[in-house]
Formats: C-alpha cells, sequence, structure tokens
C-alpha cells in the first residue's frame, strides 16, 4: 500500500484528505506542522508528502529546504498546498526536485487522478498542474 | 632735452662761472695789493723826498735831481710821474712815464693837508692816479710840494699770470667731469624709475606729458606726479575691473551657492564621480544614507571610504568608458549602526553638454527605498495571508462539499460534520471579508460613522454573546460583568461591534486552553469604560509597540499557531478614536492582557448635540 504524509494546521483538511485517500486505498499519515511531518519522515519516508506552506513551527518551504538538505536521495514526490498563483511566490522551489505545487482549493478527485497517475507509471499527465 | 643733459649743462655753466669767480677773486686781491703798495709807496717816497732840499729837488737846468733817480730806479710798474712844483702849484721839476701827463692838482695851503694822498684823474679823465704828496722846504722856508702818482690800479691779465691761472684752472675742469659721473650714478636710481614709469605710461596706453624746457628742476617733479597721475589712472582702471571681477565672482558664488542648496535639499543622496573615479561632489544626504563622515568622501575613490562589498561596484559600475548606460540596482545593505536600509542606485552619465561622444563621469543618485521597500513587503505579505485566509476555508468548504458530493453522502454523521464545517468557515471568511472591507473603505476615507442612541447593556450583552457561542472548544470560562443600567451612548452600532468584537476574538484565540475570558463594564459620571481580559499567552514587550499597527503579527510562534491577519486591533484602535475614545492596553507575556477602550461621556453628548 503506497504511503502519503499529510502536513496542515487546517484539521479539516486533514481530515476530508485522510478519508477521501484511504477510500482510495492508500495508507494516509497526518500531522500539523513541519516539525511533526520531519519526525515521522525520517522515521519512516513516505512515497508521496503532500504539505500545506503556512503552518507554525515549522512552515512548508522550510521543511522541503530541509528535507532537500538532509536527504538529498530521497525518491518520494513532494505536493506543495498553495494559495498563491504568481511565479515569484515559488521561487524557492527550484532548487527543490520532485516537487509540484498544488493550487488551492483542492479538488479531491484531481488530486487522487494525479496519484493514481503517478504511481501506475504509465502516464504523465500527474505531471500537469 | 633729456633731463641729464641738462644737467650736464648746468654742470659746465656753473663750473665756468665758479672759474670766472675764482679769477676775479683773485685778480681783485692783486689790484688791492697794488693800490696798497702803491699808496705805502708813495707816501714813504714823498717823506723822504720831503726831508731833502729844494735844490736837491729841483736843481738847476742840465743837473740831474733826485727826481730822475727815482724814476731810473723805480721798479713798481704802476709808477706814473714825479713832480716837483711850487707853491703856485708851477711845475719844478718832473719825471713821467711816457706818455703820461701830469695831471694839475692844486694843494690846500694849509699846513695839516701839506702831506696827504689823493686819487688825481687826467686832464681827459681817462686815467686815476693816486698821488701822494710832501711839503719841500729851502732854509727852512716852505718852497713847494713834491708830487708822485701812481696808476690806480685797475683788473687786469697779464701773461706773467697764464701759467698759474690754467694750472688752477685745470683741476677744476678736471673735477667737472668727475662731478658729473659721480652725479650720475647717484641719479641713476631716480632714472630708472623715470624709465619704468615712461614703460608703464607706454603699456598703459598713455601719452607722455610735454614738459617745458625751461622748468628744468621742476621737470622731474612734473613728470613724477604726472606719472602718479597715470599710475591712478591706471590704479583706478584696474579697481573698476577688480569691482567687476568681484561682482561676477559674487554672482558665480551665489549660483554656486543656488545649484548647491537645489543638490543639498535633493531628496535622494547624489554623489558625482569624475572620469578619474575620484568622487567630486557628494551632497549631505550620502554621508547620512550610508553611514559616512561627508568630509571623508570628497576627492576619493568609493572603494577608499565604502566598505561595503554590495555598494562599491554600485558606485563605480566598471568603467566609466563602457558607462555610457544609466544603470539602476536595489540593494539591501546593513550599516554600521546594524539598522538595514534598502538602497537604489541609480547610475546616470554625465555627458559633456551638446557633446554625447565626451563623458565628464557619471552622476550616482541613492535613494532610500526602504519604506516603500517596507511597503511593499508588507503589501506582499498581507495579499499573501489574504489569499491563504481567503482560500484556505474556501479549500476545506471545497473539499467537503465534494466529498459530500460523492462518497461521504451516505454517511448521516460525515453529512452534519461537513455542514457544520462549511457554515462555520463561511462565518470565518465572512469576517474576514467584513474586515478588510472596513479597514479598506476607512483608508480612503469612505467610512462615516452613523451614530445612533445605543442601550450600551444590551448592546456589550449581545456582542459578548454572539461571540462566545461558537467558540467553546478549548474548554474557555467566559465572564460578562456589566451594570444592569447604563447611558444611552451615541455611537455607530455596526463599527463599534467590530472592535469589541475584535477585541473578544484576539482574546479568545491567544488564550490557553481552560483559561479565562472576561468583558467587565464600568461608567462614571464622565466616562465609560469597557475591559476585555484574558489569561493567555500575553503581548511580548519588543511587540507591545507595534500591536496597533496594520499587518503586524508577533513571531511568537503561540501567536503564529493561531490563524490572524494582523488587521483586527489596527481596525478596533481606529473605530475607538473615531469615537473620540481611547484604546489602551497592558499585557505581561505568558499571564495575559487587557484592553481597555474609554470612551468620554461628555464627547458623546456633544456629538448627541450636534447630531440633533
Amino acid at each position: 500500500m503506497k504511503k502519503i504524509l499529510i502536513a496542515d494546521d487546517e484539521p479539516h483538511v486533514l481530515r476530508v484528505l485522510k478519508m477521501s485517500l484511504e477510500k482510495e486505498g492508500y495508507e494516509v499519515a497526518v500531522c500539523a506542522n513541519g516539525m511533526e511531518a520531519l519526525a515521522r519522515i525520517e522515521k519512516q519516508a513516505p512515497d508521496i508528502l503532500i504539505t500545506d506552506i503556512q503552518m507554525p513551527l515549522m512552515t512548508g518551504e522550510e521543511l522541503c529546504r530541509h528535507i532537500e538538505e538532509y536527504m538529498p536521495e530521497r525518491s518520494f514526490l513532494i505536493f506543495v498546498l498553495t494559495s498563491r498563483t504568481e511565479i515569484e511566490h515559488r521561487e524557492w522551489s527550484r532548487s527543490i526536485h520532485n516537487l509540484l505545487f498544488l493550487e488551492k482549493p483542492v479538488s479531491i478527485r484531481n488530486l487522487v487522478d494525479r496519484l493514481d497517475g503517478y504511481f501506475s507509471e504509465t502516464t504523465d499527465s500527474w505531471k500537469v498542474m | 632735452m633729456k633731463l641729464n643733459q641738462r644737467f650736464g649743462l648746468i654742470m659746465i655753466v656753473a663750473t665756468l662761472l665758479v672759474m670766472a669767480a675764482t679769477v676775479y677773486i683773485l685778480f681783485d686781491y692783486q689790484r688791492d695789493e697794488r693800490e696798497s703798495l702803491a699808496r705805502a709807496q708813495g707816501l714813504d717816497l714823498v717823506r723822504l723826498l720831503g726831508g731833502m732840499s729844494w735844490d736837491e729837488l729841483a736843481p738847476a737846468p742840465g743837473r740831474q735831481g733826485f727826481l730822475e733817480l727815482l724814476r731810473r730806479g723805480q721798479s713798481n710798474p704802476d709808477f706814473a710821474y714825479g713832480a716837483v712844483v711850487d707853491t703856485a702849484g708851477e711845475v719844478a721839476s718832473e719825471v713821467t712815464r711816457s706818455g703820461v701827463i701830469i695831471p694839475a692838482n692844486k694843494i690846500a695851503d694849509e699846513p695839516a693837508s701839506w702831506l696827504g694822498q689823493q686819487v688825481v684823474a687826467s686832464r681827459n679823465g681817462d686815467t686815476r692816479f693816486i698821488e701822494s704828496h710832501a711839503p719841500v722846504f729851502a732854509d727852512g722856508i716852505h718852497r713847494g710840494f713834491v708830487r708822485l702818482g701812481y696808476f690806480e690800479p685797475r683788473l687786469q691779465l697779464s701773461l706773467s699770470q697764464m701759467p698759474f691761472m690754467a694750472t688752477l684752472m685745470l683741476p677744476i675742469f678736471l673735477l667737472v667731469p668727475l662731478f658729473y659721473f659721480l652725479l650720475r650714478q647717484e641719479i641713476k636710481p631716480l632714472r630708472r624709475i623715470s624709465e619704468r614709469f615712461d614703460h608703464l605710461a607706454e603699456q598703459a596706453g598713455l601719452n607722455h606729458v610735454e614738459l617745458q624746457p625751461s622748468q628744468a628742476l621742476s621737470d622731474f617733479m612734473e613728470q613724477f606726479s604726472s606719472y602718479i597721475e597715470a599710475t591712478q589712472t591706471r590704479i583706478e582702471v584696474l579697481n573698476r575691473e577688480q569691482e567687476s571681477l568681484q561682482m561676477s565672482s559674487k554672482l558665480l558664488t551665489y549660483r554656486n551657492n543656488r545649484i548647491d542648496a537645489i543638490l543639498q535639499n535633493f531628496p535622494d543622496a547624489i554623489v558625482v564621480i569624475d572620469e578619474a573615479g575620484d568622487v567630486s561632489y557628494a551632497n549631505s544626504k550620502v554621508g547620512r544614507l550610508l553611514g559616512i563622515e561627508h568630509g571623508n568622501i570628497i576627492g576619493r575613490k568609493p572603494r577608499e571610504w565604502c566598505s561595503d562589498p554590495k555598494i562599491v561596484p554600485l558606485l563605480t559600475f566598471g568603467d566609466v568608458k563602457s558607462g555610457l548606460q544609466s544603470n539602476q540596482d536595489t540593494v539591501q545593505v546593513r550599516l554600521e549602526d546594524h539598522s538595514e536600509k534598502s538602497l537604489q542606485f541609480s547610475v546616470y552619465p554625465l555627458f559633456v553638454p551638446g557633446d554625447e561622444s565626451r563623458i565628464l563621469g557619471r552622476l550616482v543618485v541613492i535613494r532610500d527605498v526602504s519604506e516603500t521597500h517596507l511597503m511593499r513587503q508588507r503589501q506582499n505579505e498581507f495579499v499573501s495571508h489574504v489569499s491563504h485566509e481567503l482560500k484556505t476555508p474556501l479549500n476545506v468548504m471545497a473539499m467537503y462539499s465534494e466529498s459530500l458530493l460523492t462518497e461521504g453522502a451516505d454517511d448521516e454523521q460525515y453529512r452534519i460534520e461537513a455542514v457544520n464545517v462549511i457554515h462555520d468557515e463561511v462565518e470565518r471568511l465572512s469576517t474576514l471579508i467584513n474586515n478588510l472591507l472596513a479597514i479598506n473603505q476607512y483608508e480612503l476615507g469612505g467610512v462615516v460613522a452613523q451614530r445612533k442612541h445605543v442601550r450600551m447593556h444590551e448592546f456589550l450583552e449581545d456582542t459578548f454573546a454572539n461571540v462566545t457561542r461558537s467558540r467553546a472548544e478549548k474548554g474557555l470560562a467566559f465572564d460578562l460583568e456589566i451594570p444592569r443600567e447604563m447611558s444611552m451612548v451615541y455611537i455607530d452600532k455596526d463599527l463599534f461591534r467590530i472592535a469589541v468584537n475584535n477585541l473578544l476574538t484576539n482574546a479568545i484565540k491567544y488564550s490557553k486552553p481552560g483559561g479565562r475570558v472576561s468583558m467587565t463594564a464600568t461608567e462614571d459620571d464622565e466616562s465609560i469604560e469597557i475591559v476585555v481580559a484574558d489569561e493567555g499567552y500575553g503581548i511580548a514587550e519588543q511587540d507591545q509597540k507595534q500591536v496597533f499597527n496594520k499587518f503586524f503579527r508577533s513571531t511568537d510562534d503561540n501567536i503564529r499557531q493561531q490563524t490572524g491577519h494582523g488587521l483586527g486591533l489596527s481596525l478596533a484602535r481606529q473605530i475607538v478614536l473615531m469615537h473620540h475614545g481611547d484604546l489602551s492596553f497592558s499585557s505581561e507575556l505568558g499571564k495575559g492582557s487587557q484592553f481597555r477602550i474609554k470612551l468620554e461621556k461628555v464627547s458623546t453628548q456633544i456629538m448627541d448635540a450636534a447630531a440633533s
């Protein structure tokens, strides 16, 4: 079963995503900030990390930078939930590989499709925003 | 005639005069000598002859008398005649120098004047003689007189005196050139001065003053005064020129000062760098902006007075020749006093006016864009925040509604949960939008308080209930203490609700779980006071100054955990101020905060009167 880790400070988001993705057959773990997420990843790397940007203690951006720096070999894909569409606000992500943005509001259907596509490795459609 | 030529002439004339005078004095002296000799000799001789007898003096004819002896033995060239006369004046015997006729001379009969001397003129009056006479006796009887005449000496030059004269004149004559030479030496400086004046006058374009040759003595003085006049004229011309130069200089200084004043008062810092790369001008703002002493900048290269590696390349921008194009860059610099500034450097080439191929240097304008930068940064943060704040509830609603449409619709409990969540999020969105609109309106000056008479008791109770109703999740205790009877106040109910609402929401948001949130109101004769207190995280001291600033959010992690956009307190304060009230607070980190609204009753009454 593919493991998905979700980091978001909004409990409702965590609840809906967890429920929806579990129904699709994924193993879902949730945490409320970057710190928690990092602790989990260090114990066991997920297959996918979905993270919000604005979170207390450690933001999504800090989490991604940290991962890039200390786990350069990591293979899992990162989805970053963002409310900003401007390119300048995504500048920081240039130096981080295997990272995609998911714009809010997020469609659960769309997310599931992309996850399925990513794991089936038959199509590249999951890369398209 | 030149001055020195005249001098020479004067010298010669003077010498001749001196010589003539010398000769005259000499001759006069000689004449006096001869006269006195003639007088003495004459008198001695007549005395001698008077002692002789008549016969001896006037012998019989054919015999040689003493007179003949006298004539022959006479060496005095002035001797003229000798005669023996009887008492009647008849000549008894005589000797004369050739060509001399004995003049007539009647000697008085009185014995006192028998012996004497007198000057006697010749018969034709041409010649004068000095005659000495003495009585002659024969046998005790007065017979007559003996008379001896000498030529009265005249001034005359004898050839025998020529060598003496020549010897005398020669040294005098020889001394003249020597004196002349010495004199010339003496007046040489004067001549030089004169030549200089001539030269000066020529240079000044002045005409030489013609001098009358007769005024030889005053020539020099006149010439001198004319030169002085010429010099004065020249000095006047020069003075006028200097005055006009001074005027021009003053004008230039004034213009220079004006330009300097403009540049000094220019809002931005200005640096001019010449072709050699040295700073040729910098206004005082440069030093202030970069934290460098102004005096250290001029005439030096930027790298000599600026150590910031980010600034130096902006001031130099490569070499001058390649800097033909304007360039602009903004950098963040940390100054020596640790303040951080955003500086915008604009570099412009300075062309020679009318010749764009020649560059005089570069003009660097440094503008402090910290404020703008900060404002932009805050706005960016604000937009980022707002979009996050807007999209987060939207995201939750989208997810819940999507899940309701699909799998979750069957689950009754999930459906209730989803609807509740969506309802909450709508409320959250609505509050945010209201706040945003209010603050926007307020900033645009579009908010006019719609004041009405409001019952304070009901208003506070209602507001408190609305806020606390849906926020029981932290297990907070809510306290409301307001007097049963309160005055009517004249306020904009909707605006005031936002203010109180924001204070209450903050108190709840930043409370620790299980804490207490209270609202108390008191009233006295002058004012109404509303206090919202919590037992939450409190506000750190360094943040206290900024809590009313728009968009300000504390960096404290406890605060950051809560969503917020830094608008609530700013808005609350603006609303209270609008009602002529005062919003203050006291807070202690870790213990909680109290926010205090104070409304003056007088001001509300005045407003009341004004409105009605």
